[in-house]
């Protein structure tokens, strides 16, 4: 299948794809939540107050949000650790997000998982994952679920990245997905980079998603900064996926401002290109000129969008500040169910 | 000058023998080479001779005198010499004799102490300082260097020296029953204590047996085709198995049996019993008269009244005899103290009292403790004689069987009459009782049976 | 009583508790037609169908992995992982995923999956399809292991490890499944966690599991007919371990040997003595605690290197007698 090419008008393609102003609207605050957790956080970091580390995914909001979009509350979600994103997007309660970073016993996991292991199991957030391509497996099981317990036209939405494409569970997966006819979607959130290794060297055949065709799934590769396009191709495979055909994988190119980690120094690729992406290939700086432009929304309503997203964010740090740390001496409890 | 008459040595590591006897006497004139005592090394008799013909004086030493060699123990002196001739001579022996019973070891004497030239040998091979060796009796011998030695290398061997190897369960044993670690040998491996060390102590001896035997479940099982009926063993009976074990197994055995006419002692039993009625005292058993018999034997045969601990024999002052009882439940041997100072009637009334209370299960511990021979009669069963083993850490045990009226020769015309006979083996321990001085004791015992006037 | 086999007492209890309770199901390698690599699920496809008794690729961490998904949403999956050897390729799965997301979700999740495994040598199938690496599992908080040596603590057990809602490792010797014993037709659980003492004795104790457990009892039966009269204590869960049975065991006997088939560096029998030694137990040790296990190899494989790599009856009596008789 070539590469999908976005050649519509912005007003065009928003009315077949039966998109309100107010949803439109409400994706751009997201992205701007998202954006505004993500450097509220790193901030956090350099004033020394969260422990470990972080992965942060700013650049690739177009993703989280497009995707989400085409999920319903009864999917589940399998997220990595570049995940808040995802999270968010699904619905996330940004004060105990914030809460589990700092390591809170008000977060998400008790303090107990951090910002690599967050999890909602009551939004059907199955939890981010430490072990690159760790959770990719999981999504067989939850596709196994959903048909032996019939719960209806809800399927499991896999994200993980172009590193993990390289792993044994991803090739392991793709094919007993395609074997059972799992109902699951496939995200490769392609970032150009796994830690430090440009995808280029790491993989012996490009583009990444080209590999479902050996298990027989079909396959997209969109610009995963043009929110729309990555919406629109999740809306045609989820149809694909619920009508029972079996899974669907889509690599979304994108990019990540931020290193790898905390302790990514950026050695691996030059300032230039960090802000080509910026200035040129923002998702959100594309879809608000989009809006904008369409008149959807203005300039001044859009900041405002942004300024309303530092402020919760902002709360919620006040929020977990003022939470309780996890008392030492239950360190032992839930080991065991 | 008269002729210094010298244990000589005969054996390349003797440093001692024992006078067995002399065949000359003072004065007695004597040939070069003509045999004039005997005496013993190790386990072999041999002939010493005159190393010079003349006179025989001087003699400073007498039979059973263990003597190192190279002593001097008499002179012979030439045609014409006497006795003021002789160079050195003090009225009274200053000469070491050693005697192996002597209670007081390690005189540390230092380098005054003359080291034998086997045991500087010895120093020299095992690499030991010989002024560091304990000597005894102004001399180091070869045995002084090797324990010397044997020490060091143990203290080198445990960095810990001063510390006590003892396992976990020992040391609580220890400390529950009152009983300090340094007490204890071990026999566990490297000398390390292990519970049964604690628990083989008199102090933690079994002394009050539950008034009632504990409800034994005796279950039935099957041990491939046979069926048995299991009962477990009571504490009792574990601790006696144990003790019965280790003396078996470590204490050599020698049995000696006698047998004798019991005529005149049951006469005299009769008599006595007699003037017990006449004055409403309680009868003498025979098993009382035996005590008593046993009790003045042992007062003259002090080896048979002995312990052996470590490398010394304990001649002990006391004569306390056990008389091994019979229970339900097992066996305990109630101990009847300095025996040899009662008399035949109050050896009686110990017996009865001490068994009524251990059927009762009321001994205390100093009944059943201290004991230096043991009698056991099992003469009420008809049994005619058997071995028993020995108690630890006593040296002997009699065993007596039953009076059986037998016919025997009564004088030297070969006449047979049927008389009482009592069958009696003593168990001696091997290691501090020979043949000979088991054979003494067995005879003194039928003596004072067959002729108790002897005791008077 | 019936008396069946330790493999058809497990397939018992997977047929049992998968007509009971609809969300179970079994996911493995030719577990279908084929009835499992041990047989163990020999007719089950028939009665539950191909949904249920899945047969999977050769993809073991991914199979795993499906379990935890599944068993994250609720159901009740037993995953057969054909050789123990081969859970090494699952590890990230098993130790990484299933053992700790109850942890470090904050008590969110829970992941109610069984992985049982064959494990143990004596068949000649060598070094990779041989070890014993239950010490490996014990290991991981957040992992239940479970190590049962009848066929009655097998059906038991096995509904125990289904019905908890933590992931559980259930390992199986192979050389147990042709074992009979008598296992009541009807529903009974094990629980997991709590020792059996298969013989009681005063003389010794022996911890032990697996097939280890029948070797040990035929010693201490040999030995009673010369008095000597040995406890043997089967573990039946090496995690979490029944500690309290064992320090009561020791204190009682006042001498241990622990017993196990998994290489003797870094075993399990260590965790057992230092257990014990740290324990009240200690002021009752009349002896070294010793242990015997298997040799630091992989398994070979010519019979008698194979034989001699794992402890035999002659060894553990052997062992049994140096104790005793203070040789240590």
């Amino acid at each position: 299948m070539p590469k999908v090419k976005n050649e519509e008008t912005f007003t065009d393609k928003i009315a077949r794809l039966g998109l309100s102003n107010e949803t439109l609207i409400d994706m751009l605050r997201t992205m701007y939540l998202i954006r505004q957790f993500e450097y509220m956080a790193d901030r956090l970091y350099a004033l020394g107050k969260v422990h470990g580390t972080m992965h942060l995914s700013a650049g690739q909001e177009a993703v989280a949000v497009g995707i989400s979009k085409c999920m319903k509350k009864e999917d589940y979600l399998i997220n990595t650790h570049r995940g808040h994103g995802h999270f968010i997007a699904k619905g996330a309660d940004i004060n105990l997000m914030m809460a589990e970073f700092l390591g809170k016993e008000n977060g998400y996991c008790k303090g107990r998982g951090g910002s690599m292991h967050i999890a909602d199991f009551t939004t059907h957030n199955l939890g981010a994952n430490g072990i690159v391509g760790g959770g990719i497996p999981h999504s067989l099981g939850v596709g196994l679920a959903i048909q032996m317990m019939k719960l209806g036209d809800a399927m499991a939405v896999t994200m993980f990245g172009d590193g993990a494409s390289n792993e044994g569970t991803f090739h392991e997966t793709m094919n007993m997905a395609a074997l059972w006819k799992l109902p699951a979607l496939y995200i490769c959130e392609n970032n150009k980079y796994g830690m430090s290794m440009d995808v280029a060297r790491a993989t012996a055949k490009l583009p990444i998603a080209q590999r479902a065709e050996a298990y027989g799934i079909p396959w997209y590769v969109v610009d995963g900064n043009d929110l729309l396009l990555v919406y629109e191709t999740g809306k045609k495979a989820a149809e694909y996926i619920r009508a029972g055909n079996g899974p669907v994988l889509i690599e979304t190119q994108t990019y990540r401002y931020f290193g790898h980690s905390k302790s990514d120094r950026n050695l691996y690729r030059s300032k230039e290109e960090i802000e080509d992406w910026r200035e040129h290939k923002d998702p959100i700086k594309r879809f608000r000129t989009q809006l904008v432009d369409a008149k959807i929304i203005t300039d001044e309503a859009a900041d405002q969008l942004d300024k309303e997203a530092l402020k919760i964010n902002e709360d919620a740090v006040a929020f977990a500040e003022a939470s309780p740390d996890p008392d030492p001496s239950t360190v032992t409890e839930y080991v065991y169910a | 000058m008269p002729t210094p008459f010298v244990m000589p040595k005969v054996d390349m590591d003797q440093e001692k023998a024992t006078i067995i006897s002399w065949n000359k006497s003072e004065g007695d004139e004597v040939k070069q080479d003509e045999t004039v005592l005997v005496v013993e090394t190790e386990k072999v008799a041999i002939d010493v001779p005159a190393p010079a013909t003349g006179t025989l004086v001087d003699i400073r030493f007498k039979a059973g005198d263990v003597v190192p060699i190279a002593t001097t123990i008499a002179y012979i002196l030439g045609k014409g010499e006497t006795i003021n001739d002789i160079p050195g001579r003090i009225a009274s022996t200053a000469s070491p004799v050693l005697k192996t019973a002597e209670t007081s070891s390690a005189e540390a004497s230092k380098p005054a102490a003359t080291p034998t030239p086997v045991a500087l040998r010895a120093a020299q091979e095992l690499g030991v300082n010989i002024n560091d060796v304990p000597s005894h009796g102004g001399r180091i011998s070869r045995e002084d260097v090797e324990v010397y030695a044997k020490s060091l290398k143990e203290k080198a061997a445990s960095p810990e020296a001063g510390k006590i190897a003892a396992t976990p369960a020992a040391r609580r044993l220890a400390h529950e029953a009152g009983i300090a670690l340094e007490s204890l040998t071990g026999s566990g491996p490297r000398g390390r204590i292990q519970a049964q060390d604690v628990v083989k102590q008199p102090s933690a001896q079994p002394v009050t047996q539950p008034a009632v035997a504990p409800v034994v479940q005796a279950a039935t099982t099957s041990v491939g085709e046979r069926s048995a009926k299991v009962i477990p063993m009571t504490n009792m009976r574990q601790k006696i198995a144990e003790r019965l074990q280790a003396s078996f197994r470590d204490v050599p055995h020698i049995f000696l049996t006698a047998e004798a006419d019991v005529t005149r002692l049951e006469e005299a039993r009769k008599r006595l019993n007699d003037i017990a009625t006449k004055q409403s005292g309680s009868k003498v058993s025979l098993t009382a008269m035996l005590v008593k018999v046993i009790a003045w034997a042992l007062e003259r045969n002090p080896y048979l009244n002995a312990s052996l601990v470590d490398q010394n024999v304990y001649l002990w002052e006391d004569i306390n005899i056990g008389v091994a009882t019979a229970l339900d439940e097992g066996l305990i041997v109630p101990v009847i103290r300095n025996a040899n100072h009662l008399s035949i009637s109050q050896i009686s009334e110990k017996i009865i009292d001490l068994s009524k209370r251990a059927r009762e299960g009321k001994l205390t511990l100093s009944e059943v403790k201290g004991g230096t021979f043991t009698i056991s009669n099992l003469g009420m069963f008809g049994i005619p004689q058997f071995n028993a083993v020995i108690n630890p850490p006593e040296s002997g045990i009699l065993a007596t069987g039953a009076v059986v009226r037998k016919p025997v020769v009564v004088d030297e015309n070969d006449t047979v009459e049927v008389r009482p006979i009592i069958t009696m083996t003593l168990s001696g321990d091997h290691r501090v009782i020979d043949g000979a001085v088991a054979a003494r004791f067995l005879r003194d015992l039928v003596q004072a049976i067959e002729c108790p006037e002897i005791m008077l | 009583m019936p008396e069946i086999s330790y493999s058809e007492a497990i397939r018992q209890a997977m047929w049992q508790e998968m007509k009971r309770d609809e969300r179970v199901f079994l996911m493995g390698e030719d577990i279908g037609r084929y009835g499992g690599a041990f047989g163990v699920s020999h007719g089950m496809l028939d009665e539950f169908g191909p949904e249920r008794i899945r047969e999977t690729p050769i993809s073991e961490p991914s199979f795993v992995g499906a379990g935890i998904g599944a068993a994250l949403l609720g159901m009740r999956p037993i995953v057969e992982i054909m050789f123990m050897d081969f859970t090494l390729l699952t590890l990230d799965q098993i130790a990484n995923q299933a053992a700790k997301m109850h942890y470090m979700f904050g008590g969110k999740a829970t992941v109610p999956l069984v992985i049982r495994m064959p494990g143990g040598s004596g068949t000649g199938a060598a070094a990779q399809h041989s070890q014993s690496l239950e010490t490996l599992l014990m290991h991981i908080p957040g992992l239940k292991v479970a190590v049962p040596s009848t066929p009655y603590d097998a059906k038991g057990m096995l509904l125990s490890a289904i019905r908890d809602p933590n992931p559980v490792a259930f390992v199986e010797h192979k050389l147990l499944y042709k074992t009979k014993g008598e296992v009541p037709e009807g529903d009974y659980t094990v629980p997991l966690g709590v020792a059996d003492i298969k013989r009681k004795g005063k003389d010794l104790t022996i911890v032990t599991s697996g097939i280890m457990v029948m070797k040990s009892l035929a010693v201490a039966n040999r030995l009673a007919g010369e008095g000597i009269d040995v406890e043997v204590l089967d573990v039946r869960s090496l995690r979490p371990l029944d500690n309290d049975a064992i320090i009561a065991s020791v204190t009682k006997t006042g001498k241990l040997l622990v017993v196990h088939e998994a290489c003797q560096t870094a075993g399990w029998a260590g965790e057992i003595m230092a257990v014990v030694s740290g324990s009240s137990a200690f002021d009752y040790l009349d002896a070294p605690m010793r242990r015997l296990a298997g040799t630091d190899t992989p398994i070979p494989y010519s019979r008698g290197l194979e034989r001699a790599a794992v402890p035999q009856e002659e060894d553990i009596e052997r062992e049994i007698r140096a104790i005793l008789k203070g040789k240590y």
